[in-house]
């Protein structure tokens, strides 16, 4: 009864575009920091959806397939923006400092919950994205490497580094913008 | 880390067993390693505790609002453009807030019952009267669980027909109470239930407008907070709350099999 629609009707939202868009807004904001950045993100992410929609096999996981092509949208935004196609990756994209909570902090009954995020805003993108996929969404370390398109063994390490800053950063009070290698 | 790893484990059944993805048989070495290695267990908790930190931390974010804009970019481009034009996309963004799951065959109908109103309606009003009072601590229900017979007889007098609460404590969820809540036309009546992490969710069951036969079970998520209702036997039934959509089917197929059991005569 909740299968979904396997032809797109005139006119209507895709129900089950819809239904993905707070999960890309989510990833989104992660991803950029910055939630207006994090809407425009989501509606090129669902423009390019569209355009590619040839390529989406019926049945797979219409999560996972926005998520690699918000990834993608990203990466070629940051690399247009660089003007240095050629060997642009998130992996060396410092922490944002004008890092925006992904969340309203109004929505975080603890405030330890709120350091988090503030903690996480100071990860590297790169890092912050692999934590998001993996804690957050609970996807497969093989739909993560699918999604970001590196080796599982990348997705791993990535994941360790990103966990042990995030515990160290935590675990440092009060000490400033200190470099997170 | 602090110091060098001297236990055999590799860091990566480490993160996978934090994130419940190691083999099985690689499961056991690792909580083997955790009893005799109190450094590595407590990393071990540390780190599960962190991906549930970080859940907590996140997870509110799907509850926002979609934005028009967001839902307008979801309807199929060539639509967009050839049947309505780009000025009326504003209309139709707003419009399209109101529809969200549909399964196949129900494509059409949905549209045709959109443009009519009521049942999209119904699903909005649901939302709202859920998320204004299922926020509420002290003062969620007018009348308790405790008085749930007064609480019956009170709603089905002021419906004016026999209305039921159904029993969710198969599912985790324990009846709070229930309230009227004004309708289009008719009161509407909400029951709340709520499960052990507080978490609530609401049962409305109003009288339908004259036009509306039997419908199946549809979804819509109306700011966040996810519906699904029906219509059945001139009665419109909305099952609403922040759990995931297939849950929240789980537990709408429970209504409808209680409600359709206490409508034959059985006895609740």
């Amino acid at each position: 009864m909740t299968r979904p629609a396997a032809t797109d009707s005139p006119g209507l939202p895709h129900p089950d575009l819809v239904a993905a868009i707070p999960r890309l807004r989510r990833y989104a904001r992660v991803l950029t920091g910055e939630s207006s950045r994090a809407d425009d993100l989501v509606q090129d992410t669902l423009a390019r959806g569209w355009e590619k929609r040839r390529l989406w096999r019926a049945g797979s996981d219409l999560r996972a397939w926005l998520f690699t092509i918000m990834h993608n949208v990203y990466i070629n935004q940051l690399a247009l923006a660089r003007r240095d196609a050629a060997n642009v990756s998130i992996d060396a994209d410092p922490g944002n400092p004008a890092w925006q909570l992904p969340v309203r902090a109004n929505q975080l009954e603890r405030v330890e919950l709120l350091e988090l995020l503030q903690h996480m805003g100071r990860l590297s993108a790169d890092q912050r994205e692999v934590l998001l996929l993996a804690a957050v969404e609970e996807l497969r370390y093989e739909e993560i490497a699918s999604i970001l398109q590196i080796p599982i063994g990348t997705v791993m390490s990535r994941l360790s580094r990103a966990r042990s800053n995030l515990r160290q950063l935590i675990a440092e009070p009060a000490s400033a913008l200190r470099v997170v290698k | 880390m602090n110091s060098a790893h001297t236990t055999p484990i590799p860091e990566a059944d480490i993160q996978a067993f934090v994130d419940g993805q190691l083999a099985p048989g690689r499961t056991a070495l690792v909580e083997a390693a955790m009893l005799g290695d109190s450094e590595l267990a407590a990393r071990i908790a540390a780190l599960r505790a962190q991906n549930v930190a970080l859940r907590e931390a996140l997870d509110p974010a799907l509850a926002d609002p979609i934005p028009a804009h967001l839902i307008a970019a979801a309807v199929p481009p060539d639509s967009r453009a050839a049947r309505f034009g780009r000025r009326l996309a504003p209309a139709l963004a707003v419009a399209a807030t109101l529809i969200v799951g549909v399964g196949v065959g129900w494509f059409g109908r949905d549209a045709l019952i959109e443009r009519a109103g009521t049942p999209t309606t119904f699903a909005r009003q649901a939302a709202f009267a859920h998320a204004l009072y299922a926020a509420d601590i002290n003062r969620p229900v007018e009348i308790w669980a405790a008085e749930e017979k007064r609480l019956v007889t009170w709603l089905t007098k002021r419906l004016g027909f026999q209305v039921h609460a159904p029993d969710l404590n198969a599912v985790g969820y324990a009846l709070v109470g229930g309230r009227l809540v004004a309708g289009n036309e008719k009161p509407t009546a909400l029951f709340m239930y709520e499960n052990a992490d507080k978490e609530r969710l609401s049962l409305q069951v109003r009288k339908q407008g004259s036009g509306s036969g039997e419908a199946a079970f549809r979804y819509a998520v109306e700011n966040g907070v996810g519906v699904f209702y029906w219509i059945d036997d001139a009665c419109g039934y909305a099952i609403s709350g922040n759990v995931d959509r297939a849950q929240l089917l789980k537990i709408a197929h429970i209504v409808y099999g209680q409600l359709a059991a206490a409508d034959a005569g059985a006895p609740k």
